[in-house]
């Protein structure tokens, strides 16, 4: 194989510089990057381990804020909108990344990047406006504590120019809330790992792109036929995508749907069984989310389609509406035993607004509930603030708090693995965290589900190899059982690499391999990668070697920046202590031992050691990662 | 209007606006039929969309030639959707209406 071959097409082809603390902005090629990473997160690891010593902290001047398109985003390949956002993780210190879809990845390519690197910060806000091969950084001061709907409304009337594209930060990001996202066009969140935090450190408010430029192909005819056979792939799974083009929820509005009964967490993990009469509420067709879902919009490029647009008339709260309602909003309110669908369409449109991250929110916040549940706080600590279970009233409110520092919100906005320092009182062993990131996920039914999220090199989330039965498998991997331990650990490192192979290229994980109905699969990335990045590669060469070296730089970044180790790849010990109390998997918890045994297989297949999860330089050189196998050995991280 | 009694066949695009999602991916194509590359400041279709409305607004200028050369219209062939056909005659359904 051509392995990091020279590429041929697909890219813009540079990557913007820019040093906030002295305003320089330079450019420089993306494509060598590329060759070796595929480009999109690889990318972006690649430069956080180059250039981000040990010691940094994420809001050191020194930490870098890496956007970068996926390579082929901006073409017409299915699903090709991503852009990741990758930084140091403000909940550990490691790895973090977001991946978000819209237009803003391909805007960014048409204006002649791949990926811009923020560096150093602003004395005063500021935003970024790119275009057609330049950047300027430009005040922002005027935009200061306004909402990210605001701030995209004021952006479009001082430019002028209705095809810019935005992605930025709403209060909490200003505010340094930890669990703080970056939106693009209000309603696309780059979620996890604080990436809106330290882009509110830098006082970068937003960055608007707008590009008139062009992408070019290796081989356009090629890459055309690949493109419309691809699309054929999606349309021909017709119920699946009318399934999609429903919204994600949808499917929930089965109320037998499988998902409902192994994949819910109540009342911050005391039970995983929510009642029939509460998902009944919540999704019942005239009163309930379907009701308020007016239509269903599209991310640049996709066939698919999965994005709902929803409208809350007044009612308990204000009037609200948008785009960008997802599923995790289920099980959001699930969390706090809310079945009230009115502050569940709230919730996700006031957080979008707000700038937060709804896992963080939901996760971090039902644990406060619990808190005051147990008497660990009371209504002195919250303003008056009643927490009950079922309040959808409370969970708004403190989350307002939350992204304006109000109250008990100032002590919750600098993480909650640190609140429960300060609350004391064994609180934290009810916080379900992954790495220090609060997580909303599920452990003690969905197995593969679980590895996947405890083993994410990013703090968590599911979609670094979570897998939820063999819609998420790959060919031969497929036998096993949700609830059950036995060959998950296969599944879920195919998972895992599909992923790498799809945040790199910057193609959907929903119109790939996490779609449930592999609408692409790893075969045709080759294919488009040949015709469109001009890299000659098999199907094996990306899941043995490019999928590896995405995986291994992140990996590679926490080695050299945290003390992670075997025990942080592990569920939150609340799921390996007590058991579901409820519902058909009673009895049921994260078993330390065979989760164990998950990971020893899950190392193994991974080439690392199977005693401490780490890395070894036969496996690093193996990949082509040599000078990051010396980097591990000069700080004493591997052995020679 | 005025634009369709500069066409010789009188065929257009037409777009069934209920039925579209806003993807671009029309605008992009064409751009392709034009030029060669992905570049959709050059397509004859131009897509908006505002995501606080829920708003896609879409436009097709002059310049479409409704791909002579490629049997079928590129954005017709490419949208997933089933929003975007080929129409003889303007008086027929689903000009662009919101």
């Amino acid at each position: 194989m051509n392995k990091e071959g020279k590429i041929g097409g697909g890219l813009a082809g540079k990557i913007l510089q820019v040093d906030l603390t002295t305003g320089r902005i330079r450019t420089e090629s993306s494509e060598p990057y590329a060759a070796r990473t595929l480009g999109g997160r690889g990318t972006n690891s690649l430069i956080l381990i180059n250039e981000i010593e040990p010691g940094t902290k994420w809001h050191d001047a020194d930490n870098l804020l890496c956007f970068g398109a996926g390579s082929l985003v901006g073409t017409p390949a299915p699903g090709a909108c991503r852009t990741d956002i990758s930084t140091i993780n403000v909940f550990n210190g490691g790895k973090g990344s977001a991946n978000v879809g819209g237009s803003w990845g391909a805007e960014l390519k048409y204006a002649g990047f791949d990926h811009i690197i923020i560096r150093g910060k602003a004395e005063r806000p500021v935003y970024l406006y790119v275009t057609d091969g330049r950047a300027e950084i430009r005040e922002a001061g005027w935009l200061r504590g306004k909402t990210t709907y605001e701030t995209e409304n004021l952006l479009r009337q001082e430019i002028g120019d209705e095809r810019i594209e935005i992605a930025a930060i709403g209060p909490a990001g200003e505010n340094r809330v930890r669990g703080s996202a970056v939106l693009i066009d209000t309603a696309k969140a780059a979620g996890g790992s604080g990436v809106g935090c330290v882009m509110g450190d830098k006082k970068l408010k937003a960055i608007v792109v707008r590009g008139r430029g062009k992408i070019d192909v290796f081989d356009p005819a090629g890459f055309m036929e690949a493109v419309a056979r691809t699309q054929r792939q999606c349309e021909a799974n017709r119920a699946k995508v009318q399934s999609m083009r429903q919204s994600g929820a949808a499917r929930f509005e089965n109320l037998d749907f499988e998902a409902w009964e192994t994949c819910m967490v109540i009342r911050n993990g005391q039970d995983d069984y929510w009642e029939r009469d509460k998902r009944a509420r919540l999704m019942n067709p005239e009163a309930g989310i379907p009701s308020m879902r007016r239509k269903v919009r599209a991310c640049f490029s996709c066939p698919t389609g999965c994005m709902p647009f929803m409208e809350k008339t007044r009612g308990k709260y204000e009037e609200m509406k948008g785009e960008g309602f997802w599923i995790n909003a289920l099980w959001s309110v699930a969390r706090f035993d809310i079945s009230d669908p009115e502050s569940a369409v709230a919730f996700w449109l006031l957080a979008n607004e707000l700038g937060l991250d709804t896992d963080y929110v939901a996760a971090g916040l039902a644990w406060v509930f619990e808190c005051y549940e147990r008497g660990f706080i009371d209504q002195k600590d919250t303003d008056g603030l009643k927490l009950e279970w079922g309040s959808g009233e409370a969970l708004i409110e403190l989350m307002r708090k939350l992204a304006y520092r109000e109250g008990i919100g100032d002590l919750l906005a600098d993480g909650m693995v640190e609140a429960a320092k300060k609350i004391g009182r064994g609180s934290e062993y009810f916080l379900a965290h992954v790495k220090g990131q609060p997580s909303i996920e599920p452990f003690r039914i969905p197995k593969g589900w679980g590895l996947g999220v405890a083993t994410s090199p990013v703090a968590g989330r599911h979609l670094r190899g979570a897998i939820r039965g063999p819609v998420h498998s790959g060919p031969g991997g497929d036998d096993y059982d949700i609830v059950h331990y036995p060959n998950q650990a296969k599944a879920v490192v195919w998972q895992a690499k599909t992923k790498e192979l799809e945040d790199n290229l910057g193609i959907c994980n929903y119109v790939g391999t996490w779609s449930g109905a592999h609408f692409l699969n790893p075969g045709n990335y080759a294919e488009l990668i040949r015709t469109g990045l001009g890299l000659k590669v098999t199907e094996q060469d990306l899941m043995e070697h490019y999928a590896e070296v995405g995986r291994n730089l992140e990996k590679a970044f926490n080695t050299l920046h945290t003390d992670l180790s075997r025990e942080d790849d592990l569920p939150p010990l609340r799921f390996r202590q007590e058991e579901i109390k409820t519902g058909p998997y009673k009895g049921f918890k994260a078993d330390e031992e065979k989760y164990n045994e998950m990971l020893d297989e899950f190392y193994e297949l991974w080439g690392w050691d199977k005693k401490t999860g780490m890395q070894t330089r036969e496996g690093l050189e193996k990949i082509g990662l040599k000078d990051v196998a010396d980097r591990l050995e000069q700080k004493g991280k591997i052995k020679g | 209007m005025d634009r369709l009694l500069e066409r010789e066949d009188m065929t257009e695009i037409a777009r069934k606006a209920t039925l579209c999602y806003g993807c671009k991916i029309c605008q992009l194509v064409c751009s392709f039929h034009h030029t060669g590359s992905f570049w959709p400041e050059r397509s004859s279709i131009q897509v908006f969309r505002n995501p606080q409305t829920g708003i896609v607004r879409w436009a097709i200028d002059k310049t479409c030639d409704r791909c002579g050369n490629e049997g079928q219209p590129l954005c017709v062939k490419h949208c997933s959707y089933e929003a975007l056909a080929k129409v003889e005659d303007e008086r027929q359904e689903g000009r662009n209406h919101e």
